[in-house]
């Protein structure tokens, strides 16, 4: 039997194939003035008061201005739209607006509209993310004359400006009751949204009415797009092929890699981020675990190589610390006994603390599994018999929040913040699911500190704070981290120092 | 056949039910939703008041049976991490998931096909062998490497095709042959099979007698039988492309419903969640419900019992 195939009729429809799929594909370029940017994640909403991202905060560092910014060069706050600022009293802050901030629709920033935006946060009804940050400590806010208005404090409070510099971003009178605005966002940044589709992508376009006082006012770049390319394989891809410009939070073994490769460069940068591992110290997981003994938790303190870890595994301009903050933190200058690696030590503090042949338990962990990998063999070293339980955050956070954790290994970004109440006083607060220490005293002081105006106290406080824990060893301190970035060699990127990006700051090289 | 559509149906609710409450069970006992559409830096009020806000401290049970409550009310909720409808949520990724899993479905018959009848006509030989090896890889090659390497070769060094997407129909050639590929020696082993054995049955040899030959044969006497268990095979593989193009979708960066779930199991979007697992469960189901009919249809054996 012989039978006849179409050979012809696949060669045919190969070609026809290859013709229509031959036309080239936009890239992200210098020539289109367009500056495309890989996210990881979804952004949800293009409104920061509804975002608890920090894909959110690095997009609103570009749409919005709050009263006040965090300064790229110091990390200090300082006025945006406020023009000058005042305490009156440690629980009263007059504001003074500029009187050329313009918002996206053409019309003028007034007091009226800080008030509101201010108003609409502390409304319980409004169900925005920001709320729970400023109602704890914001009472009023009412309108002293044109352009001035006054914050009135439930207590003094010295991170007010903090939050108003990354948490609120202003928004025009009526805004969330005007139903009929077309445009996805209407703020007074440098860039203004054209588009947004929700999970693909961002587009932003420069704000040609930006008031030219401001720090961020003159941006080199006209249009910026956020791609959402949640796999990194394909951000790669995307970038050799030109389709994006920027890939962020770049592992160090994938930039060594790809950064070879010939149209990439790498950029290393600070994170405010930190490693640690908590001990429960109280005892909250076990009534009998050996973590409640001082000795025990000097023990792992000594027993851990951060010096190593940090070297070899974190790499970049990544950090050994020794405090539980971050050492760009104001207020992170303890003095306390410092831990150095040292295994004959841990062991013989094994010993003195009743456990000379070691004991079991788990070591939770949720990311860098490499790091907790080494953690875990440093402690198998001094003869503990150590089971890593690695897991998903949302499975973390469940059983740290359950207090059912012995020990685990976590990092803390302190939302970008240069300031020790971001990481100490976060982790060390009486009502705080991530204390595992259960030292009241120190809650205190911690408490004390969030509420003090005085810079010189409040160092004071935190110095102190961070003395007691390093004494009592509740953490074991382990590194900064670093950022690591991949971008196309056209493009100019001054590299962050607290881990945010400020794409405004952008420029394509001559 | 009445009955046996009914206890098929019921069986199939009983499946989604039973996996849609595992899930919700999981999510609660398993992980912290506060806390995670928190995020891992937030502060510890804006988690309570999350906690608060969402009903997280109430009765997982409670919590289960409103949601049903109000699926069978044709509620399906708003989504947790997205603060939309989950209906809406669904109806703006179905699009490119259906797309995807159909354009995916015409690979696998482009190919599976032709290779399992050019098997079955040349048994044992190199055509044959040339056919089996192609379904044997394809069936080994895991479809996030598939994908990036189809994205290196048809993307990045000859960039004939978009990397990641989903605005143009070329963005769907690479994630369909990807997925394509994954079911080709499925079908393609089923064609040969069945391809063989109606070759050999006695109408064929009487067809030959009356003078049918090439083509003819072929697609006219033999295909058109040994087709009809593949059709129900292929019912199948489109539900496995409708609930099952995750890796897919996440590697070519598709809005489609795979991904969804992924950001949705990630962010502890429990309504979203809940939604596609029962639409998945629902589809596979009827699916495989729509292919065993059309068995029972052909077989009387089977309706009989």
């Amino acid at each position: 039997m012989k039978t006849r195939y179409p050979d012809r009729l696949g060669r045919r429809l190969t070609g026809l194939f290859l013709a229509c799929v031959l036309p080239l594909y936009a890239c992200a370029d210098q020539e289109t003035d367009t500056l495309v940017v890989a996210f990881s994640k979804p952004l949800t909403t293009v409104d920061r008061l509804y975002s608890i991202q920090r894909e959110g905060l690095i997009l609103s560092r570009l749409t919005d201005d709050g009263l006040f910014f965090v300064d790229p060069k110091t990390l200090e706050f300082e006025p945006l739209a406020a023009a000058s600022y005042e305490w009156v009293t440690d629980t009263q802050l007059d504001i003074t607006l500029r009187d050329d901030v313009i918002f996206h629709d053409g019309s003028r920033l007034t007091a009226e509209d800080v008030v509101y935006t201010f108003e609409w946060v502390l409304d319980e009804d409004s169900d925005t993310s920001r709320g729970p940050v400023i109602q704890r400590w914001l009472d009023s806010v009412e309108t002293l004359a044109p352009g001035r208005v006054r914050f009135n404090l439930k207590l003094p409070y010295p991170m007010a400006l903090r939050d108003m510099a990354v948490s609120i971003p202003l928004r025009k009178k009526g805004t969330y009751e005007d139903e009929t605005a077309d445009a996805p966002l209407n703020g007074i940044g440098p860039y203004k949204v054209v588009s947004f589709s929700a999970g693909r992508e961002i587009v932003l376009q420069r704000f040609e009415d930006y008031y030219e006082g401001s720090p961020k006012a003159g941006p080199a770049i006209e249009h910026m797009k956020f791609r959402v390319i949640p796999d990194q394989g394909t951000q790669q891809a995307e970038l050799l092929s030109g389709g994006i410009d920027l890939m962020l939070d770049v592992p160090p073994d994938v930039a060594d890699n790809v950064s070879h490769l010939p149209n990439v460069e790498r950029l290393e940068g600070n994170d405010i981020r930190i490693g640690y591992v908590t001990l429960d110290a109280a005892a909250n997981s076990d009534p009998d675990t050996p973590f409640k003994h001082l000795k025990v938790r000097q023990a792992i303190n000594h027993a851990i190589n951060r010096e190593e870890i940090t070297r070899y595994l974190v790499r970049g301009s990544a950090e050994v610390v020794d405090f539980a903050c971050h050492p760009r933190q104001f207020g992170c200058d303890g003095n306390g006994p410092r831990y150095r690696f040292d295994p004959v030590k841990a062991k013989q503090l094994l010993a003195e603390a009743g456990y000379p042949n070691g004991f079991s338990f788990d070591l939770w962990a949720y990311r860098e599994k490499i790091i907790a990998e080494a953690i875990v063999n440093d402690l198998k070293a001094v003869g503990l018999d150590v089971q890593l339980r690695y897991v998903k955050l949302n499975v973390f956070s469940k059983v740290r929040n359950d207090k059912d954790m012995e020990a685990f290994f976590a990092s803390y970004g302190s939302g970008g913040t240069a300031d020790a109440s971001a990481s100490t006083g976060v982790h060390f607060a009486r009502n705080s699911a991530r204390n595992y220490s259960g030292d009241e005293a120190l809650a205190d002081t911690v408490l004390a500190a969030e509420r003090t105006i005085d810079p010189g106290e409040r160092q004071a406080l935190y110095r102190q704070a961070l003395n007691r824990i390093a004494e009592q060893a509740y953490w074991v301190p382990m590194f900064s981290y670093s950022q690591n970035y991949l971008l196309s060699p056209e493009l100019e990127f001054p590299v962050p120092k607290d881990g945010v990006p400020r794409f405004w700051q952008a420029s394509w090289r001559q | 056949m009445l009955n046996y559509v009914l206890r098929r149906g019921f069986m199939a609710l009983l499946v989604a039910l039973t996996v849609s409450f595992g899930t919700f069970a999981l999510f609660h006992f398993a992980t912290d939703p506060a806390q995670t559409i928190a995020g891992e830096d937030a502060p510890q009020e804006m988690v309570d008041d999350i906690r608060e806000q969402y009903g997280f401290d109430r009765p997982v049970s409670t919590q289960y049976f409103n949601w049903l409550g109000g699926v069978l009310r044709g509620d399906f909720g708003e989504s947790f991490f997205w603060k939309q409808p989950v209906v809406e949520l669904i109806q703006e990724h179905a699009g490119v998931t259906v797309m995807l899993a159909l354009a995916s479905l015409s690979v696998t018959i482009l190919i599976a096909l032709p290779l399992g009848i050019s098997a079955a006509l040349r048994p044992n030989t190199w055509v044959d062998r040339f056919a089996l090896s192609t379904a044997v890889s394809a069936q080994a090659v895991p479809n996030f490497w598939l994908g990036l390497m189809l994205i290196i070769v048809f993307a990045v060094t000859f960039p004939i095709f978009p990397v990641s997407g989903d605005s143009t129909w070329r963005h769907f050639v690479l994630p369909a042959l990807v997925l394509g590929a994954s079911s080709v020696p499925a079908v393609m082993r089923l064609t040969r099979t069945g391809l063989l054995d109606v070759l050999s049955s006695d109408y064929i040899r009487t067809a030959r007698a009356k003078g049918f030959i090439g083509y003819r044969l072929i697609l006219q006497q033999a295909l058109r039988n040994a087709l009809l268990p593949i059709v129900s095979v292929l019912a199948v593989q489109l539900g496995y492309k409708l609930g099952g193009s995750v890796v897919t979708e996440s590697v070519f960066s598709m809005n489609g419903l795979g991904r969804l779930a992924v950001e949705s199991i990630f962010n502890s979007d429990i309504p979203t969640v809940q939604s596609l697992i029962l639409i998945f469960v629902l589809t596979f189901v009827l699916l495989t419900l729509a292919a065993d009919l059309i068995n029972a249809w052909l077989d009387p054996r089977i309706r009989m019992g």
